[in-house]
């Protein structure tokens, strides 16, 4: 799995590609980790390009979504093809992870939200 | 006498009978006959003794109206009765524009509480033909009669009165308020010169009013007098002031862009959504995104519990934006607050629960209302706090079906593998939601203890079991799934073997194809044509030798399906093998076979497809010639 990561407006983006599994998993948890060193909690995932998605890669998203939660920080998720959108379904992480159709959209409420 | 008169006069008899039943069918008579004298014995009947009756009296006369009707009611405005003078009111007011000429024509009579009555008839009924008249009386010798015809002109709503009410309240004292208020119902401009003078008045009255109706006028130039006004010391002044600005406001669209001290008015303002004040709720929800603080958190989280779901969607919004810094006064409010309150609280603290959250919220798995724990369950899945664990198994086992299905889910958030004996059994409830809830526990928990749960239950009993297993299999998605699924394409159930073959092809992985292969000669239809698209989708056009023979299936749709998915490939040295299909007996064939040639872009097979171009099934001609466009092959 590819990851690119690049800062809009003290949100730190990742566009992933491939296949989040087991080792692509640990690799994002990994990126994550050295984010959160540098205090940059605010994260938001692009999911566009994510083509297969299988048991360890969404334990690694709930991981990295309490790690953030903890630290006080906020994830988002966009664009998910449609078999990550069924597989967010059938176990209901749909309901827990802030899911936006694309990037703009999620990006636009943390500026909205560094407004206030 | 006719037979209709002769009628009416014998219920006009019966009448004055002492029976009120009998009475009360009088009156029912008269009220489905017509002509003046069933309007007299109606208006008889608005005296009678029995309330009951006179009430109904009233329904008919409003239903037959006229301008008779009119005449012969407004006699009753000066009834010593109340009841009666306001029966006759309201009969008038329901008679509406009928009956304003009579109303106008007694508006000079000498009873001064008629007269008054009158300005308040024609008030509610609010017709322009009236205004004449009701300014006249605004110089009413009796003040009471000037005061009512002051506040109908307000209600009538016509300009043309402004410059007589202006002077009746700069001449008569008891005129002012009602004066004022007519004006700003009225909302013409041209009274607010005169109303910028009643601002600096030394009566608070005068300057209450004043300000209101300036508001209700609604000039965005009123703002700057009226902002005047919010730093007053009188709290009631500054509020009227207050509301006055979102008048203004609201009659803009909204659009006005001035600094306010809102912070002075945050309890009025909170009050207001409270007491469903659509214009405040409206002017503090747009001004939330500029004017946020600890204040106005309390204040929304306060709220909340009173406003439509419209607006609860752009407080939850803001506050889930807001973030953490909420969840402190959430959970203090929570314990205190209704269960509609509580469950509007824990939506917002869902969005950021976490593990230092979750341990206050255990104690609400108690609570009463199932709706709390199903939420209750989800917050505490969603922290990830690895100590709900026992409050989250306790919950799966609870009597209400949706609080276990949203325990299922949330024990798939926090647990580990050590759990996954106690999520199967939620394989075994009775209710779908929450075996399906299990599944996607098992799903996110994964593993080789799930896997293996998983592949026993591919041989389950029950067939239910043995369907939700493969599924599962299939998106968990390990490397240790392969092996159970492709055992799986034997699986005496077709519906097991179709599942095993399309969860092989999501995981994409697969060493051993041959289990698929052999699926091509599946007894069922549906398994073949899911190792079609397997094969293709796994080896591509590796694989079409294999599947061609299915281009012979005896199923029609097995064939079908063969062919489009040979056209996915877009190869055009495939094409032989679709040509001979263009000549099937079935048209449905023919029309796969041209859309797979239009795929594969063969030049080879346009001189076939010029010959169905003609053909008279319609569907077959269109295809035939949209393939053609596709490949290129139209003749100049």
């Amino acid at each position: 799995m590819e990851i690119q990561l690049r800062e809009q407006d003290n949100v730190a983006v990742l566009t992933l590609s491939g296949r989040l599994d087991l080792a692509s998993g640990a690799t994002l948890k990994e990126h994550l980790k050295r984010l959160a060193e540098k205090n940059a909690v605010q994260v938001h995932l692009n999911l566009s390009e994510v083509e297969f998605i299988n048991s360890s890669g969404l334990g690694a998203l709930v991981s990295i979504m309490k790690e953030i939660r903890l630290q006080k920080g906020r994830l988002t998720l966009s664009n998910l093809a449609s078999y990550v959108q069924e597989i967010f379904e059938i176990t209901q992480l749909s309901h827990i992870f802030e899911i936006y159709s694309t990037e703009n959209e999620a990006l636009a409420t943390y500026q909205a939200a560094a407004v206030r | 006498m006719n037979a209709v008169a002769e009628n009416v006069g014998r219920l006009l008899v019966r009448l004055q009978s002492p029976d009120p039943e009998e009475r009360e069918e009088a009156v029912h008579g008269l009220g489905s006959g017509a002509g003046d004298e069933a309007i007299a014995g109606l208006v008889l009947a608005m005296e009678d003794p029995d309330l009951g009756i006179r009430e109904i009296a009233a329904e008919y006369l409003a239903r037959i109206k006229g301008e008779t009707t009119a005449q012969l009611l407004i006699r009753f405005l000066a009834n010593d009765d109340i009841g009666t003078r306001n029966l006759a009111s309201e009969v008038l007011v329901k008679l509406g524009s009928e009956a304003v000429p009579a109303l106008i024509d007694n508006i000079e009579c000498d009873d001064s509480d008629v007269r008054k009555f009158i300005c308040d008839v024609l008030g509610l009924i609010g017709d322009s033909r009236a205004v004449e008249a009701l300014t006249q009386r605004l110089w009413d010798e009796n003040a009471n009669v000037a005061c009512s015809a002051a506040e109908a002109l307000g209600q009538t709503g016509a300009s043309q009165a402004i410059e007589a009410l202006i002077m009746v309240a700069r001449k008569t004292q008891d005129c002012v308020l009602p004066a004022i208020e007519a004006l700003g119902k009225i909302g013409d401009p041209q009274a607010l010169p005169y109303l910028y003078e009643c601002l600096d008045s030394e009566d608070p009255m005068v300057v209450l009013m004043a300000i209101e109706a300036t508001g209700q006028i609604g000039q965005v130039d009123s703002i700057e007098p009226l902002a005047r006004y919010l730093n007053s010391s009188n709290r009631t002044t500054g509020e009227a002031a207050m509301a006055a600005i979102i008048a203004v406001s609201r009659h803009n669209n909204d659009r006005i862009d001035i600094d306010l001290p809102l912070d002075k008015f945050t309890d009025f303002l909170f009050d207001g959504i409270r007491n469903r004040d659509r214009a405040i709720t409206d002017f503090t929800l747009a001004r939330l995104s500029h004017w946020f603080g600890g204040k106005v958190i309390t204040g929304l989280l306060d709220v909340i519990e009173y406003v439509e779901e419209d607006e609860l969607k752009r407080i939850t919004d803001l506050l889930v934006e807001a973030g953490p810094a909420v969840a402190s006064p959430i959970l203090s409010k929570l314990s205190h607050a209704s269960p509609a309150h509580q469950g509007r609280l824990l939506d917002i603290l869902a969005q950021f629960a976490d593990e230092t959250i979750a341990p206050e919220l255990l104690t609400f798995a108690h609570h009463d209302d199932p709706e709390i724990r199903q939420k209750i369950a989800h917050i505490l899945g969603s922290s990830g706090y690895a100590g709900a664990i026992k409050t989250l198994k306790a919950l799966a086992t609870d009597t209400n079906g949706h609080v276990r299905a949203a325990a299922y889910a949330a024990l798939g958030w926090v647990c580990s593998e050590a759990e996954v004996d106690f999520i199967i059994s939620g394989l075994e409830d009775k209710y779908s939601d929450v075996r399906e809830a299990a599944v996607g526990a098992l799903i996110i928990i994964g593993g080789p203890k799930v896997v293996a749960k998983l592949t026993a239950d591919l041989y389950h009993d029950d067939t239910e079991r043995q369907r939700l297993a493969v599924t599962a299999l299939g998106w968990i998605g390990e490397e240790e799934v392969v092996n159970p699924l492709l055992k799986a394409i034997n699986h005496p159930d077709a519906g097991v073997r179709k599942s095993a073959i399309n969860s092989l092809v999501k995981i994409g992985d697969v060493p051993n194809v041959e289990p698929i292969t052999l699926a091509l000669s599946d007894e069922n239809s549906g398994v073949r044509k899911a190792a079609v698209s397997a094969l293709l989708s796994l080896r591509g056009v590796e694989a079409v030798r294999e599947i061609v023979v299915l281009l012979d299936d005896s199923d029609v749709w097995v064939r079908y399906h063969t062919i489009s998915s040979l056209g996915d490939l877009g190869r055009s040295e495939l094409a032989e093998h679709i040509i001979p299909y263009l000549h099937d007996d079935l048209d449905i064939i023919k029309l796969a076979a041209a859309k797979a040639l239009a795929q594969m872009g063969c030049r080879d097979a346009v001189p076939f497809l010029h010959e169905l171009k003609d053909d008279k099934n319609r569907d077959l001609a269109d295809v035939a010639e949209k393939a053609l466009d596709s490949i290129g092959g139209r003749r100049k």
